[in-house]
């Protein structure tokens, strides 16, 4: 298994450094395809391994916890360089306090002679790896005709995506790297790798947008990397071992531990975008929109909530416990609520994927073996249904050139495959008997014991339904009759969206097996809550139900098609409702949907939520001292 | 196995045959009230046949569609509850109904259609995080989702959960569309509104729509039974008087707006909940 570990870290890496030096497209596209193909199958052969400890050996007479420990500097030390590029004081302030704190730690605390082994995975580890490396890989995969596409909008004089997919392909290697570290110094220098990968990524058109979201998302994170610089800190003073496993058999230990565990915690809300961190998610999506996809759906966000469930165990029972759970749920709220006012798909889409990180957050923060096992189910099921979506909402923006939802009204008519793909993806997060929602029910009965936190989960459910129904439901909106134009998309664009609604609807009615093989193992004592005797009813009586109304509706097709009610005003009946206006002049039907700007505007809430939000993360961390 | 088959039955040929009676009771009792004759019980029967007679015709083939799911997701939710099942459960497979409800709405570009199917999302809106609450003071107070289990509670509900019946109320209310909460749709066709999310579903299409609408009415109805459910007269009683007190507010009330609804019902039906849930908390 050593082999599958070493390959599945510094195989992108490599890939992507020779993406970065072969400059033919050719080569590039050989190369993505060929690590794709590679890490998938990697990561399916290590989901069978079970649990592993592993040290890789000496590099060219050194030790590789003295490799890593240079790296960390060089890495913070680039990040600096970036902070004073750009004029950034908190940049700068973030990086250098880290750096000290480091430097204390290293050469002052830490026993260097302890043997701990660098990596470990068990099935957490092999989850996320299988998510990082396979729908990480499609989107890298998608992201190959769409920078094509991208930079032909774009003329630029030399082509840029090198770079670009030396840190897409990196991105991948460092995730790998992060949920399989065992070493708490290895996970923190993995950590920071992701953060230099995004703001890499984010700033990658250049423009003044571009480069300013980025250095915020650079920033928060650092921040965030701070945090967990003091958290390493407390919790090696109070435990004394840097080896994950010995912090997590530790649980219940004292104030120290939890202070390190909740600084932890948030390191890991900053890196998932949680409230009031939200603003650099947000701020990436003027990124290509692969890189969107990649950030939100299997790296970078799940590495700050991969952080919070792998330490769930150190603070169980504690007062952090219900801080996070707290602080996850009113994100949960938070965000969704804010999507409602969006008219913006990809910032609904943003807004969604935070508000359901909430949700895992609030999971681990609840920390009983049925919580855990919905955060990860939602981790595995929101990755691929996150990962469709964007891939979805780039593919209609090339084609219409807008996100905003209000201009893809009766897109079924424009673009009808991928407008039935993104239907299916919205539902595939919406409704039963798909997993995300599975997840949902599950995380909602074991809140039912916290008052707060499932009053919340109620609330946030419900304005759940509104973003997407909404959504769904303009896509739709085409007069009758017309017949929808064929679409054409290239293969490597088509194929990981078809690869990905597959995977959406096909884990969900594998969801008991996926159960048996992924969480049963991690979770020996609970009897398994998604029974195959109740889903298999379930989706049976569904599909057949949607398999008679597509009956109905195709054959519906055969009769005429009535215009729209108009009052009895409508012009020669046409479907799209064109009718008779003032001066007997024909005026078109148009419609938009309700967002609500008053009750869930950006402007309305977010200070409100930020401020908030702060609290509770006060309250979270201020309760452990 | 035949208890199984029978409750099958009962939830998917009985249920919808109650609650079109109970739809026909109503109109009868409401013209009573204002001193008319009414149709007869059987009228909304008679309606349904007759629609079913009509030519079918349709805007757009997505209304078929999600006329049909609507009524899938009706009656599987219903015979999910006759078979004691997840009451979570229940309801997010009634919640697929409603979404396809509105995206058939939304699929036309008629004005009335649209503005009706954004107004119902503010419904379901409003309802859903009340009934969830609903059900977690249920296992709250039992110690399960499950409706089995909750029927094998040996005291009456109502008296340890007198406020979430209230809320319940709110969200049945909502969910029977009636007065002050009728602004999705309204029973009477000629207002500015005309029949909101209704308005592009004709025919056979709307006939299924009002089956599914039944099915929904005995699932709510059924959850408000679950209140007082170790005795059946008392059961019949705590319906037989929810329904009434559900009559008068509708034709007492004047339709509302829907700031009013989403605001007044969620601080109404979040204060009641909580002080509700607090004292559960405060006995376990």
């Amino acid at each position: 298994m050593s082999t599958q570990i070493i390959l599945l870290v510094l195989l992108p890496f490599a890939a992507g450094l020779a993406c970065y030096l072969l400059r033919a497209a050719f080569l590039r596209s050989l190369v993505v395809l060929a690590t794709a193909a590679i890490l998938t199958a990697a990561s399916v052969a290590l989901l069978s391994a079970g649990p592993i400890s592993y040290s890789p050996g000496p590099f060219l007479g050194l030790g590789w916890g003295l490799i890593v420990s240079v790296l960390d500097f060089a890495l913070l030390g680039v990040i600096l360089f970036y902070g004073f590029k750009h004029g950034n004081l908190l940049i700068k302030i973030f990086s250098v306090l880290q750096m000290l704190g480091l430097l204390i730690l290293e050469l002052f605390w830490v026993d260097h002679s302890a043997q701990v082994p660098a990596f470990h995975v068990d099935q957490l580890s092999a989850v996320m790896v299988l998510i990082i490396s396979i729908v990480g890989s499609l989107i890298c995969v998608f992201a190959l005709p769409y920078m094509k596409e991208h930079e032909e909008h774009l003329h630029l004089e030399a082509s840029r995506q090198p770079r670009f997919f030396l840190f897409l392909v990196l991105f991948l290697g460092a995730m790998n790297g992060l949920v399989m570290a065992n070493n708490i110094l290895w996970l923190y220098f993995f950590f920071e790798s992701t953060t230099l990968c995004s703001f890499m990524l984010i700033g990658h058109d250049g423009t003044e947008i571009a480069v300013k979201n980025a250095v915020r998302a650079l920033w928060m994170n650092s921040a965030g990397g701070l945090a967990f610089v003091l958290g390493m800190m407390f919790t090696y003073a109070s435990v004394g071992s840097l080896d994950i496993q010995v912090i997590l058999a530790s649980g219940g230990a004292g104030a120290g531990l939890l202070v390190g565990m909740g600084l932890i915690c948030l390191a890991g809300f900053t890196k998932a975008a949680q409230v009031p961190f939200q603003s650099w998610l947000l701020g990436a999506m003027v990124a290509p929109t692969p890189v969107s996809a990649l950030l939100h759906s299997s790296t970078m966000v799940k590495a700050g909530v991969y952080v919070v469930l792998r330490m769930a165990p150190a603070y169980a029972g504690s007062f952090v416990s219900d801080g996070v759970a707290l602080c996850g749920a009113f994100t949960f709220l938070a965000c969704a609520a804010l999507a409602i006012g969006q008219s913006n798909g990809k910032k609904i889409l943003a807004y969604s994927t935070i508000s359901n990180l909430g949700l895992i957050i609030a999971c681990a923060g609840i920390n009983t073996p049925a919580a855990t096992a919905a955060a990860i189910f939602l981790i595995i099921f929101h990755a691929v249904s996150k990962a469709l979506l964007f891939l979805c909402v780039g593919t209609i923006e090339q084609r219409i050139g807008s996100r905003d939802i209000e201009d893809m009204r009766g897109l079924y008519l424009r673009m009808p495959q991928t407008a039935w793909i993104t239907i299916t993806g919205i539902l595939t997060m919406l409704l039963p008997p798909f997993g995300v929602l599975m997840a949902k029910w599950l995380a909602i009965e074991s809140a039912s014991g916290q008052l707060v936190v499932v009053t919340m989960m109620a609330l946030a459910s419900a304005l759940t339904v509104v973003y997407w129904a909404r959504w769904a439901g303009t896509l739709l909106a085409a007069p009758g009759g017309g017949r929808p134009a064929p679409e054409g998309l290239p293969a490597l664009i088509r194929v990981p969206l078809l690869a990905l609604v597959a995977g959406a609807v096909l884990l969900s009615v594998a969801a008991p097996q996926v159960y048996d093989a992924v969480v049963a193992p991690m979770l020996p004592a609970m009897p398994s809550p998604i029974e195959a005797f109740y889903l298999y009813p379930l989706f049976a009586v569904l599909g057949a139900g949607l398999l008679l109304a597509l009956r109905a509706a195709r054959r519906s097709r055969a009769t005429a098609y009535s215009a729209p009610y108009m009052s009895g005003a409508n012009i020669d009946m046409n479907p799209d409702g064109t009718w008779n206006g003032p001066m007997n002049q024909p005026v078109g039907a148009v419609a938009g949907n309700y967002y609500l700007p008053g009750l869930f505007g950006e402007e309305r809430l977010t200070t409100f939520v930020n401020v908030a939000a702060a609290a509770l993360i006060v309250l979270m961390i201020g309760g452990a001292l | 196995m035949i208890t199984t088959i029978l409750l099958i039955l009962v939830g998917l040929v009985l249920a919808p045959l109650a609650g079109g009676l109970l739809a026909g009771i109503d109109r009868r009792l409401t013209a009573w009230f204002q001193s008319r004759q009414g149709p007869p019980i059987m009228q909304a029967f008679y309606d349904v046949a007759k629609l079913f007679g009509k030519q079918p015709m349709a805007s757009n083939p997505w209304l078929v569609l999600c006329a049909w799911v609507y009524l899938v997701a009706a009656a599987l939710s219903c015979v999910l509850f006759f078979l004691q099942g997840d009451l979570l459960l229940i309801f997010f497979v009634q919640a697929i109904g409603a979404v396809f409800l509105v995206m058939g709405a939304m699929s036309v570009p008629s004005p009335y259609s649209q503005v009706g199917a954004q107004r119902e999302l503010i419904q379901v809106l409003t309802y859903e995080p009340l009934l969830i609450l609903v059900f977690v003071s249920l296992y709250l107070a039992t110690g399960s989702f499950q409706v089995s289990d909750i029927l094998a509670h040996e005291t009456p509900l109502l008296l340890q959960l007198p406020l979430m019946f209230i809320v319940l109320g709110y969200a049945l209310t909502i969910k029977l569309r009636k007065s002050p909460f009728d602004f999705s749709t309204s029973h009477h066709g000629h207002q500015e509104l005309v029949k909101g999310v209704l308005t592009e579903y004709s025919g056979p299409y709307l006939g299924i729509i009002e089956i599914a609408h039944w099915y929904e009415t005995v699932l709510v109805l059924g959850v408000c039974a679950l209140f007082w459910s170790t005795n059946v007269l008392m059961m019949t009683l705590l319906l037989a008087v929810t329904y009434m007190a559900e009559i008068i507010i509708d034709n007492t009330m004047a339709r509302m707006t829907w700031r009013w609804m989403l605001k007044y019902v969620w601080c109404i039906g979040l204060g009641l909940s909580v002080v509700n849930l607090i004292w559960l908390y405060a006995k376990i």
